[in-house]
């Protein structure tokens, strides 16, 4: 469904992505794992069109999306949900839901897509009309979901969707991942919290240092031992000081499992 | 009465103050820059309504239907032209390009028109409106309707219209607007047009109720800047509130005390309110999301 072949892509003078080989299966959640610096979110900003790639290429269903606006990119059916703060706090939830919908030109359109999203969030429901700011921070991921939902994307892309949750709202969250999934929609998203995301994931891949270095499914990675290895001494190649010094220095290690 | 009179006369200039400072603070909550072209994009105005009333014998607000949508694409342009391919410190260079601009047009201007103090003229300027022994001067009413007017214009297109909830997406979170597929390079574009636009509307009321030349520029942009710093930056509401506030202070200290002190007082009211509210009177706080 989604293929990236070769990308390379970086800011100012440096790659992160270091040619990134990737096939996303449709139907499937991708989860994508892997130290900090790995190019994870990078990643994710070429798929969304925010990043240009230096080479490679992205297709999509079978049509090119290399170095395509953003615009473009949601117009063929690919929605991104930020890593963090991408409401806009000082809109109203509505505004905030519709302005999902902002390529849409057809009202009624956008009309039956937020009652259908109004039906499936029910926090939306209940918040309509307040302030996106003044929500807690799962309702404010429920809410940045209800508005990815309103273009009614074949692919969602979500980037670290746990991050700043408390575990009640993630174990929520992920039951809207699954959702999505049954709803027909492919799921490509990158996650810290390792074991969460791969249990989660019908696909799994592991990044380092700007190249996908094993992929299979959630359950093949997350017994791999290679997995340990990376979170906790980094590659074969690292010196021995450093891995000495335990995992290398990086926020996803402390949520694999010792 | 005197008093009343000073009140009336700074909310009449107060209005299309705050024309010239929505501007202003519409870009900056759009773009994070500041326009320092804004002062010299005033005298702009005032000179193309000058010069259409001169050559053409077209009345200033009337000339307005050319300046305004004539410097708006100017705005466009800028954008497109000027800050738009400037890849790094974005905010910091276009800073400087707006600089640039600003001692562009004024140099320009001063070449064509010289040095000489001129006033846009219409057969209404010295006609008043006498209501018991206060004095409504014509053209300052007129002129208070065209800023109301054109603010009311503004607000609905902000809060009323697509393009108004593109903008406010833009201006608190720009790249989530990109997300949605908001473009948000169109909307920066049009924002400084608008801004721009709303300049040379300002202008023309400047020209009319000034004797200016190129260099009047300096102590305009100094007196907006003054009034978007104390409304907040990027508050609007801020700025229509501070220009009137701050104008009718002026008036009432040059009545009550020395025209002298007016001025002075229009600064030190900024100094007191800064000390005690550093981010303005409707400024936030909170820093905007990243």
């Amino acid at each position: 469904m989604l293929t990236l072949t070769g990308v390379v892509a970086g800011y100012g003078g440096g790659d992160i992505l270091r040619g990134v080989d990737l096939t996303v299966e449709e139907g499937s959640i991708t989860c994508v794992v892997g130290p900090n610096g790995a190019g994870k979110s990078t990643l994710l900003k070429v798929v969304s069109g925010l990043l240009r790639p230096r080479l490679g290429t992205v297709t999509f269903q079978g049509k090119s999306l290399t170095g395509k606006s953003p615009q473009h990119i949601l117009r063929s059916g690919i929605v991104q949900v930020m890593q963090s703060r991408s409401l806009f706090p000082d809109l109203s939830v509505r505004d905030n839901v519709e302005l999902g919908a902002f390529l849409v030109r057809d009202q009624a359109v956008v009309r039956k897509r937020m009652a259908e999203v109004v039906e499936q969030f029910p926090i939306v429901r209940e918040r309509l009309d307040d302030r996106a700011g003044s929500l807690s921070g799962g309702q404010q991921r429920m809410v940045e979901f209800a508005r990815a939902l309103m273009l009614d994307p074949s692919l969602v892309v979500l980037d670290e969707p746990s991050m700043g949750l408390e575990p009640k709202a993630a174990l929520m969250m992920y039951g809207y991942v699954r959702q999505m999934q049954s709803d027909g929609r492919t799921v490509l998203l990158v996650e810290q919290n390792v074991r969460a995301g791969l249990e989660l994931a019908s696909h799994g891949v592991v990044m380092e240092a700007g190249r996908v270095r094993l992929t299979g499914t959630g359950a093949e990675i997350l017994l791999n031992p290679q997995m340990r290895q990376l979170y906790l001494g980094g590659t074969v190649d690292i010196d021995p000081a450093l891995s000495a010094s335990g995992p290398r220095g990086d926020a996803d290690a402390p949520s694999w499992p010792a | 009465m005197l008093i009343a009179q000073a009140i009336i006369d700074g909310i009449l200039v107060g209005g299309f103050y705050a024309l010239m400072a929505a501007g202003l603070t519409l870009v900056f909550g759009v773009m994070d820059i500041v326009n320092f072209a804004q002062g010299a994009l005033v005298v702009l105005g005032a000179y193309l309504s000058y010069a259409l009333s001169v050559h053409l014998n077209i009345d200033p607000f009337l000339s307005l239907l050319i300046t305004v949508p004539a410097t708006s694409l100017l705005g466009v342009a800028i954008y497109w032209v000027l800050i738009k391919p400037i890849k790094r410190d974005r905010v910091v260079m276009s800073l400087l390009v707006m600089f640039a601009v600003a001692t562009l047009i004024e140099g320009i201007l001063d070449w064509v028109f010289k040095s000489n103090l001129v006033q846009v003229h219409a057969s209404y300027v010295n006609k008043s409106f006498q209501l018991g022994r206060l004095n409504f001067p014509a053209i300052y009413l007129y002129a208070f309707a065209l800023s109301v007017g054109l603010l009311a214009l503004l607000y609905t297109l902000i809060y009323r219209s697509r393009f108004g909830r593109s903008l406010r997406a833009s201006m608190q979170n720009p790249v989530a607007a990109r997300m949605v597929g908001i473009n948000t390079d169109r909307v920066s574009a049009i924002t400084l047009g608008i801004g721009i636009g709303l300049a040379a509307a300002g202008g023309m009321v400047f020209g009319t109720t000034n004797a200016f030349n190129a260099a009047s520029s300096y102590d305009l942009i100094s007196r907006l800047l003054v009034i978007v710093i104390l409304g907040g930056f990027g508050s609007i509401s801020g700025a229509l509130v501070a220009a009137l506030l701050m104008l009718v202070i002026q008036d009432v200290v040059a009545v009550v005390w020395s025209p002298v002190w007016g001025q002075t007082t229009f600064y030190l009211v900024l100094v007191v309110v800064l000390l005690l509210r550093p981010q303005g009177l409707f400024g936030r706080r909170a820093v905007r999301a990243q």
